[in-house]
This record gives C-alpha cells, structure tokens and sequence, in this order.
C-alpha cells in the first residue's frame, strides 16, 4: 500500500510535443511522414530512393538519425502493417523485408489488432497470418463481416488504402485568423471545430479519412505540413485530437512564429466505410446536433459545452467525472466499480453544489429538529444518519456527520463539520 | 403492458391522450422553487429522447448531477451540459442548441425577459424540439409553455428517525395547460431512483380556473 502515490494520466499531447523533434529530423530526410501516434510514424520512401541512390543508403542514413534517441526502431516494407511488424523485430538494427507476404506469412496471429479474432482464430487452430491469409475471404467475410475482411487484408500484405470513390479530390477545409492563434486553448478550439467541418463535409459522400494533411501558415510567412494517419477511418474526436497535438506541438516548439493565421485540412485515403451509425440514430439528427453544440461551444466556450462519467467516490461531487464535449473521456481518477464504503445510497441528489453550502440547523439532543431555507425555519419531518465519514487523516482530512434532513418543502444532503452544517446535495 | 404503461393509460381522460413525457415542438414549464423535485422530474422527461440523439442541459449554476441523470435513465453518452451564466447570453446559448438537439432541459436564470420565452417556445414549435424551462425563480409568464407542471407536495420514504435512507418519493404536481387538454389536475408521480419514473395518480384538481397557455 502507498498512500501517496499519485497516479498521472498520459498526456498524449505531451508526448506528442516530446516527438516532434524525432519527426522534424525524420522529415529532414524524407518529406511528407505520417504520424500515427507519439512514437510511430510512417516515412512514404519510394520519391526518395533515386535520391539517396538506393534503399540501403537511406535506411542507413536514416538509422543513424534515429540513434540520437534511445530505442529508435526502423522497419522497411512495402506495407505499413508489414513495416511495423518489421520495425517490432528492429531491435539491434534496421529490418528491411524483401516480400511483404513471406514475411507476415511467418508471424503469429497475436500481431493482429483484433482481440477477440484473434482469440476465436486460436480456437479455431489459425496460428499463423499465412494460414489466415490461406483461407478464402469470402468465407472470413461471412463469417466476421467487415473485421474478417480487414485481418485477411493485413494477413496478406494488401493493407494500402486507396479511394474507392468519386469524391472530390480537391475536398478540404480552412480557416484565416485575424488576431494570429498564439495560445494552446484558441488552437484547441480552432482543431476541434476544423475537424468537425472535414467530418461533415466528407459525411455527405459517405466517406471518412484515413488520413489527413495538417498545413498552418504561421504570421511571419512560414508553412508547416504534416500529414496524420489512422488503422481505422477517424473520427471527428480523433481528428480533433491529433490536430490539436500537432498545433501544441509547433507552438510548443516555436515552430510557427507569430501565431497560426491560416489552418487547413486536406483528407487522403478516404475510405467509404464512414461510420457505423447506432440503432435508431440518423445521420441528419447527428449531424444537427453536432453543430449546434459547436454553435454553442463558440458561445460559451469549450470548457462550458461538458459531458460526464460516473466515477468513484463516497461524496456525490467526487462521482462525477467531466470532459470537454468533442474529447474522448479520459480514464476514471477512482475506479467506478468499487465498492466504495459509506458512499451516500441511491438515489444521489439530483442538485450538487460545488462548494458546500452553511446551513443553519437547530439541533435538540443530537437530533435535526429545524432548519432555516432563506428567510424561514422549517421543522424536520424526518432524517436520516449521523453517518461517519473518515477522511484522509494522514493529510490532514476532518471527519463529517453526514444526514438525509427531510422536511416538507425538500430533502437535503447535509454535513456536519466542527458543528457547523453545510449542504452539499438537494433531492429536487 | 408494463406498470407504468398501465399507469399512463389510465389517465386518459376521456378518450383524449394526453401523457407526461417531452414532446417534439412542445415546451413544459417546471414551476416551483428548489426542493419540490421537478429538476429529477425534469431530467426523466428526456430519458426517451436521449435513446435516439444527443440532448441537452443548460445548467446556469453548476450544481445539476449527471449521476443522477444517469440514475433515472439518461444515455451518458448522448447527455451534454452547456453551462450558461450570463443573463444576456442565456437565450442565444438556448436558441443554439434547439437549432439542431432533439431536446433541451434549461434552467432559467433570473431575470430574462419575457419576450425571450415566447421566441424560444416558438422556436422549439418550429424545429420540432422539445423544451424544458425550470425558471430559478420558479415562475414564467403565460402563453410559453405547452404543459405547466407546478410541485405541490414532495413526500420521502425510506428515512425513519435517523434509521435507513431516502430511498423512494411521491411527488405531487398540479398540471395545467393545453397538454392536458386545458383541464387542471393533480398528478402524483412514484421514483425511487432505480425504476423509471411512475405515474401512479391523475385527477382532476379542485381548484380550476388557472390560465391555461
């Protein structure tokens, strides 16, 4: 046990900003790279090649970019999946695979990205990618729908993502700046609601991208290109998300000086695939909702457009976890599913002030006789507790009476500390 | 037929259907200070809208728990607070959201002029979503709501003297207004937090006369 320990989130932003230098030196040598995640990008080599005479030289050159951070990794195919299970095996040198199929034919299923595939193929006795790659699609695609046909896909090396459809390829969306973006919250601001207009507009031909060119224009001139790709079409959080890592990270690095005057989207490797909508829901109600949230976002601001997880706690402000509408939840701070001894029963107050609020209780006998709301006295119909809460001693945590005071006007959650009452909850 | 559809059938009166749910297009005051139990009440309205599409609450002070939001129904993933505390940027934050939300529960801050109701109330009417108004100081002029619901009785169970917990309520509610077919009644509604919402008590109320609108 340690009671002190203090449990941080990972700050993907961050590392992302932490990377940046990894993938500018990476760029120094081949333009274009595709970040997936902070750690992983995607270097396209083929431009490249004549340039550098030859695919050797350039891993080598490459390779020893890389060696000024520990644990670089280099895989060389002519697949992303293929490459990154290359570069997984890189740990001592560059691994460069001559045949994209050979070489996945001969790894184990596990490397999928599938859990639970993967667990029905190692019942069904598929150990290997070659055998998956052996069975005939029809018969994966029928069996798991569109998972099968995806892991057949990576199981055979054909995991290049083309354009299926006659989407305008001149599709994109930007934004000018007046007052120069110069800090991380008005770029937050500008990643989400750009991202969300890429969406909707490539949800009109159904589509959806895998991946997309970042390009800002910064107020001394400069134009800063990065191109961000995905295993799965993005959405709009995880669109928003990455090009709001990739803003905090030029910011961060002073890689756009002045501010960003000019921001813009471009979408590549669109898929059709879109996304799957819920039972009842329909694409205009989403779409509508949608943008009247961002509507009120630019009124009111990111951090006043919220949504909430339940999380653990034995107070009810404790239970509620927030995060800003358009992000993705980050993992409860207690754990949800615990059992959580002394938290206040169901039904929680359904009003929860921030700060507790004083109260005045007369007491008589160690028992709520009265209570004043505003201006007047109500008598106590009846009540509930005291209930102990112990705090964290060890730092200095006072221990509360808690009591369910009923009277005919409402039901209140209060706590009694040093004799002094305060209301935390209302049962409205 | 489930309990509470037994309950709602119950109360048609006349052969006219009427039931307390949110409607598309219509909005519902919720009358009364603080305490009476129309903000839960409230909060049950949209569980059925929340099954389809995002819906909304503009919680002017902060203090309206998602959990029990949750607790009565609510899908987590389609319920958004939109904190408003400004007075003047109150209506426009409202009009936002029913430009394109299926739904909208707003606590009403003091003080916004009459006027901005109606056009809301017109607004919800014309894009077909439904609205919530729960005025802080518990009143809203005539003419904006479609069903008036005004707390007359909030009664605990579960609690004894200091022994077990609030567990399960009976609220009591005057209805007015055209969703209940311009006759005034007492409803009597049952939750314990855990079951949906139960209408268990329509009548008409004994006292008529109040502006429907």
């Amino acid at each position: 046990m340690c009671p002190g320990a203090v449990v941080l989130e990972r700050d993907l932003g961050f590392e992302t900003t932490d990377f940046e230098q990894v993938v500018v030196a990476i760029e120094n040598l081949v333009p274009k790279v595709e970040v997936v995640e902070p750690g992983l990008v995607f270097v396209p080599i083929q431009g490249a090649l004549r340039y550098y005479g030859g695919e050797r030289p350039l891993v080598e050159r490459m390779f020893d970019r890389l060696t000024e951070w520990p644990g670089g990794r280099l895989g060389v195919a002519h697949g992303p999946f293929a490459a990154r299970r290359a570069a997984a095996l890189a740990t001592e040198a560059p691994v460069c695979v001559d045949d994209d199929v050979a070489f996945l034919a001969g790894l184990t299923v596990d490397v999928l990205p599938d859990d639970d595939l993967v667990a029905t193929f190692r019942w069904l006795g598929i150990g290997t990618l070659g055998e998956l790659s052996q069975l005939p699609r029809e018969a994966l695609a029928s069996r798991f729908g569109e998972p099968g046909l995806v892991v057949h896909r990576l199981a055979s090396g054909e995991d290049r993502m083309v354009a299926p459809r006659g989407v305008p390829e001149d599709i994109s969306v930007e934004q000018f700046y007046e007052e120069p973006l110069q800090l991380l919250d008005q770029a937050g601001f500008a990643a989400r609601a750009l991202a969300g207009r890429l969406i909707v507009a490539l949800d009109e031909y159904g589509a959806a991208p895998y991946r997309v060119e970042v390009s800002v224009w910064a107020a001394d001139g400069t134009k800063r290109v990065r191109v961000w790709r995905s295993a799965d079409p993005f959405t709009e959080h995880g669109l928003a998300e990455r090009v709001w890592w990739q803003l905090r990270a030029w910011i961060e690095t002073a890689g756009v000086s002045g501010g960003i005057v000019r921001l813009r989207l471009q979408p590549a490797d669109l898929s059709d695939a879109g996304r799957q909508l819920s039972l009842e829901e329909d694409t205009v109600t989403r779409l509508e909702a949608v943008r009247a949230l961002h509507r009120a976002q630019a009124l009111v601001g990111p951090d006043a457009v919220l949504q909430a997880q339940a999380q653990g706690g034995r107070r009810p402000s404790e239970q509620v976890g927030w995060f800003r509408w358009g992000e993705e939840a980050s993992i409860p701070q207690r754990n949800p599913k615990a059992p959580w001894p002394g938290r206040v029963p169901s039904p929680t107050p359904v009003l929860v002030p921030p700060d507790p609020q004083s109260i005045e209780v007369e007491w008589d006998g160690g028992i709520p006789a009265r209570v004043r709301l505003r201006s007047r006295w109500e008598t106590v119909t009846t009540w509930a507790g005291p209930w102990s809460l112990v705090g964290r001693w060890w730092e200095g945590e006072e221990t509360v009476e808690r009591y369910q005071i009923v009277t005919s006007a409402t039901a209140l959650l209060c706590e009694v500390r040093d004799g002094i009452a305060f209301v935390v909850g209302i049962y409205d | 037929m489930d309990e509470t559809a037994t309950a709602r059938t119950a109360m048609q009166p006349g052969g006219t259907s009427w039931d307390l749910r949110a409607e598309p297009g219509r909005t519902i005051g919720l009358l009364g200070t603080a305490g009476g139990g129309l903000t839960r009440l409230g909060l049950s309205l949209l569980v059925d809208l929340s099954r389809r599409a995002p819906v909304a609450v503009v919680d002017v002070r902060g203090w309206i728990s998602p959990i029990a939001a949750f607790e009565v129904g609510i899908y987590p993933e389609h319920l958004v607070f939109v904190r408003s505390r400004e007075r003047l940027q109150w209506p426009q934050v409202v009009a936002a959201l029913l430009e394109g939300l299926q739904a909208v529960y707003a606590e009403v801050p003091v003080g916004i002029p009459d006027a901005h109701l109606r056009r809301l109330a017109a607004l919800a009417r014309s894009r077909g979503g439904a609205l919530l108004l729960r005025p802080l100081d518990g009143r809203l002029p005539s003419g904006v709501s479609h069903l008036s619901l005004q707390s007359e009785e909030v009664k605990w169970n579960g609690a004894d003297a200091g022994h077990g917990c609030l567990r399960r309520r009976h609220l009591q509610m005057r209805a007015w207004g055209k969703g209940m077919g311009g006759i005034e009644r007492l409803i009597e509604v049952e939750e314990d937090g855990e079951n949906p919402l139960r209408v268990v008590a329509g009548m008409v109320a004994p006292t008529a006369g109040r502006a429907t609108g």
